[in-house]
């Protein structure tokens, strides 16, 4: 009885060990994921990872899986605390004035305050709608910061470029509106 | 020790109904930095250090504050786990494994020392001695 008793706490105290060990290899692994930003500079074209969060202007709720494979996207990762992605969304919301009838513009507030994220827009002239990534979960599947982070999303719902350099805007918006 | 209790549960009291910035600096994280709002300058600390200044100007009490941050950020926002629902495992989970480590080490020491307790050889009489014993005594009788 004491030595079944014995064997078994040891095999709990194992099962424990194994488990935290477990815990600590997959929090590592995961750690240097820098989930679609990766994917890209890896030369991949991954799919763009479905959300559903609150609108910003607190109309409901909007899911992504509703525009994918439907139109090509551009998403905008910014925030009302971030400084450069004031210029990154005006040259967006200049470009949707050209593309918007092929390309849908969607920003995603992500670790901010939705009142001051809100203001921002009304501030800087924003007009293409936003979600809110309170927690910045969404952002972390994308790449996590630093933001502004600008994805280019095929009409087939594949990620095709990460916004590097200015002048890509153009191209890239091109690349995405003729698929 | 009841001098202290008695003297903080005011000043809990105080910092529930009227928290200074100070104070809920260092119980927010900042969402970019992986520190305390304390420790960062940072343009995303900085704003939530300025809606924190703007919720206690309008009144506002640490819970309502925290709820606010929470509603926005997530519970990732407060640097220690609430203490209630899920959260008071974060709080008892650690307690509870010191005290089954205390008890199983506990055990586990009484029994080795139990185990390894030296055991007096049992000395007995040889029989010689024996013998001798019984006629001493016999010549008593």
């Amino acid at each position: 009885m004491a030595r079944s008793a014995r064997l078994t706490a040891q095999a709990i105290a194992v099962a424990v060990v194994v488990g935290l060990l477990a815990l600590l290899v997959w929090r590592v692994a995961h750690d240097g994921n820098k989930g679609i930003s990766q994917a890209l500079a890896s030369g991949g074209h991954p799919s763009a990872p479905t959300f559903d969060l609150a609108r910003l202007d607190g109309h409901g709720r909007f899911d992504l899986a509703s525009l994918l494979g439907k139109r090509p996207i551009v998403l905008d990762f910014w925030a009302s605390w971030c400084v450069p992605c004031i210029h990154e969304s005006k040259r967006l919301e200049a470009a949707r004035r050209v593309y918007g009838d092929r390309v849908s513009f969607l920003g995603v507030d992500t670790k901010d305050f939705s009142g001051d994220a809100r203001r921002w827009q009304r501030t800087h002239g924003i007009t293409y709608p936003s979600v809110h990534d309170g927690n910045g979960a969404v952002l972390a599947k994308w790449g996590g910061t630093p933001i502004p982070r600008i994805f280019f999303v095929d009409r087939r719902g594949k990620v095709v470029a990460e916004l590097e350099a200015e002048e890509d805007l153009p191209r890239y918006l091109r690349l995405i509106a003729a698929s | 020790m009841l001098v202290a209790a008695l003297v903080a549960v005011p000043v809990a009291g105080a910092s529930e109904k009227h928290p200074t910035l100070s104070e809920l600096e260092g119980d927010v994280m900042c969402p970019v930095c992986g520190t305390t709002l304390d420790q960062s300058n940072s343009p995303a600390a900085e704003q939530i250090k300025r809606l924190i200044a703007r919720r206690i100007a309008a009144g506002d009490t640490r819970t309502e504050i925290e709820n606010t941050l929470v509603a926005e950020y997530g519970d990732a926002i407060l640097a220690a786990p609430r203490k209630k629902g899920f959260g008071l495992l974060a709080w008892w989970l650690p307690i509870a494994g010191i005290v089954t480590a205390a008890v199983v080490v506990g055990a586990g020491a009484w029994r080795w020392s139990r185990a390894h307790e030296p055991e007096l050889p049992d000395p007995g009489l040889d029989r010689a001695l024996e013998r001798r014993l019984d006629d001493e005594l016999a010549r008593f009788d």
